[in-house]
């Protein structure tokens, strides 16, 4: 109950979230933080009509973190939408939203995984059990096993590259510009003023998670789960078809 | 507005708890049902339900101790379990279960052992290169029905705390509507009931001597079990088809255009319907088929409930696909789990060996008074 409650402004406000809407932490969240720098809050805005799917974001990501293959800690979701005989393509780069009442962290039964004081949510691999509970609670799929470290992983804001004042690896990379980040607790930074003055929208506000990715542009049609045909790609499937295929040639 | 969308690139988020987790909480679930079965013959001493108590004793042990096994296994590092005892997680669910394990199969062997103790002092009576060990598992003692209706009441509370975590651990997880239901704890204990009957009625026919008062005892009690699933899936059912609530609507509607869970509705209602049929129409003389399909109907429901839950995508289009893969994480896991839980079985009735029905009741020599207090 407690939960809604603070999540209402989000949770019932449709997909609006305006600088006004913007609540802290909740207390216990916010007691529980540990390391970074409070100063800073940590948010991307991500700007889909900027986006054209190149997925330079996705490999960058994935060089600069050594995500293993058949692994994303971001993707660029990719749909072909047809509407009264005409079609176009929608591009909708996901990651982990950094959430302000992250879903994930209460269910960890180690404690491995943990809010930052400046919003980021990270994994500490050496607690983490695999347990996966954590993956499960994420209403975003933005979590997985990595079975290289057989831990829990996910999107860290490229936290080792914010920590040295250098800007995560797929906005280092956006041709597009359509990435942005920044620190809500500035004023003055671009997220912030986007983030006042523009119509923003979450993903799956009614979760109640407050993310902090934000999006320009994001059609309700793919806020939630999208109503579609899904793909016929899996990765892992493919990987296997590619080994098999070496192995005989 | 006429909108059709085509999903191009995305990812398929692999099942992250295994076919280990559904063979956890399949014999966890059996193992809390086989407490509850045994209760009335040994912690209450109901001698009407003493064979039948013996039985679900057997399930609850077996079960229970190859349960956690699958659990440590699902882990994808199980070599930091201890990880869990290091810390206070009074938030997670999981963090409690962590606890809660170890208290109940505790429970669950000293209860074992006060129930089994007149067995073990018997078997000491016999000339047998064993019966020193026998007589050493006795520890000098027989029957003690105080024992076994205080460690009884210890392990039930074990029980209740386990059904309490492992049904609230799933249906804490907002971010899937088919979990996020608070019937789902009710309905892992009402089917584990149904699994537990089922193997009480399946080791009952496979013992040397089927006994038909206890297949009759254990398929009324099936039935029950049965209706009260039904009772459960209907109300769950009504809530999401009328749209009373928006989460069972939505857990509903995420999976209703999918030819696949019409099918395994259908396979749910039939695996139901139809041993609670049978059961009632003819309890006696059906043991074998309607504990195949109880067992079969407990196992199919965690396994619909875990791996199909995990294949409906939080945010993209479509099913995930899922193939059950042939080594530990699949197949070899679950047949690796029933193979424990098979030499389980086979260890302790090899121990224990059913006491036959026509010999005179087993050294009993308990006072009135304390019957009468076992009656209240």
């Amino acid at each position: 109950m407690d939960q809604s409650r603070r999540n209402f402004c989000l949770g019932a406000g449709a997909a609006t979230v305006g600088a006004a809407t913007l609540s802290t932490a909740p207390a216990e969240a916010a007691v529980a933080r540990k390391g970074g720098d409070p100063a800073h809050r940590w948010a991307m805005v991500v700007d889909v009509r900027k986006c054209v799917g190149c997925q330079a974001c996705t490999v960058a990501c994935i060089m600069e973190n050594d995500v293993p293959e058949n692994s994303f800690r971001t993707i660029v979701s990719t749909y072909e939408v047809t509407e009264h005989d005409s079609s176009g393509t929608y591009m909708l780069p996901r990651l982990c939203n950094h959430c302000e009442d992250p879903p994930c962290i209460p269910v960890c039964p180690t404690g491995a995984t943990f809010q930052r004081r400046d919003g980021i949510v990270v994994v500490d691999n050496t607690v983490c059990v695999g347990c996966a509970y954590c993956v499960q609670a994420c209403p975003y799929d933005a979590r997985f096993i990595n079975h290289e470290t057989q831990t829990a992983d996910k999107c860290t804001f490229c936290v080792h590259r914010v920590d040295a004042g250098l800007l995560p690896a797929c906005v280092e990379t956006c041709v597009g510009g359509a990435r942005i980040f920044g620190d809500l607790n500035d004023p003055g930074s671009t997220v912030s003023k986007l983030v006042r003055e523009q119509d923003l929208k979450v993903l799956k506000p009614e979760q109640g998670t407050q993310p902090r990715v934000f999006y320009v542009g994001l059609d309700p049609k793919f806020q939630g789960r999208v109503d579609g045909t899904p793909t016929l790609w899996r990765p892992s499937a493919h990987a296997e078809r590619s080994l098999a295929g070496k192995e005989h040639a | 507005m006429d909108t059709n969308i085509v999903e191009i690139i995305n990812v398929t988020r692999e099942v992250a708890w295994l076919p280990w987790a559904v063979q956890y909480f399949f014999l966890i679930g059996l193992s809390v049902g086989g407490l509850l079965l045994s209760l009335p013959g040994y912690a209450f001493a109901r001698e009407e339900w003493r064979r039948l108590g013996r039985v679900a004793l057997l399930v609850a042990l077996t079960c229970g101790l190859a349960a956690p096994v699958a659990l440590l296994s699902d882990l994808h590092q199980p070599g930091r379990f201890w990880h869990f005892y290091v810390v206070l997680r009074p938030t997670s669910w999981m963090w409690w279960g962590s606890l809660f394990i170890p208290f109940y199969v505790t429970g669950l062997l000293v209860h074992g052992w006060a129930c089994f103790r007149e067995e073990f002092q018997q078997q000491g009576r016999v000339d047998s290169r064993l019966a020193a060990l026998y007589r050493l598992a006795a520890l000098g003692g027989g029957r003690n029905d105080r024992l076994i209706r205080g460690t009884g009441l210890v392990v039930l509370a074990g029980a209740a705390l386990v059904a309490l975590y492992t049904g609230t651990e799933v249906a804490v997880v907002k971010a899937r509507p088919l979990w996020h239901t608070p019937f789902l704890p009710v309905q892992f204990l009402m089917t584990a009931l149904v699994g537990a009957t089922g193997l009480v009625l399946l080791l009952n026919r496979f013992a040397a001597v089927t006994d038909h008062e206890v297949e009759v005892q254990a398929n009324r009690l099936l039935a029950g079990a049965l209706g009260g699933v039904m009772v459960v899936g209907g109300l769950w059912l009504a809530l999401g088809l009328f749209g009373i609530d928006r989460t069972h609507a939505e857990a509903l509607e995420s999976v209703a255009k999918s030819e696949a869970w019409r099918v395994t509705a259908i396979w749910a209602v039939l695996a139901t319907a139809l041993p609670f049929v049978i059961a009632v129409a003819k309890p006696k003389g059906t043991g074998l088929l309607t504990g195949l399909i109880a067992v079969h109907s407990a196992w199919m429901f965690r396994w619909t409930v875990f791996i199909g839950g995990q294949t409906v995508p939080k945010t993209g289009a479509g099913f995930y696909e899922y193939a059950l893969p042939a080594g530990p994480d699949g197949l070899l896991g679950i047949v690796g789990t029933a193979g424990l839980w098979v030499f389980l079985l086979l260890s302790i009735t090899a121990l224990l060996p059913t006491p036959p029905r026509s010999a005179p009741h087993p050294v009993r020599a308990v006072p009135a008074a304390d019957r009468a207090v076992a009656a209240e």
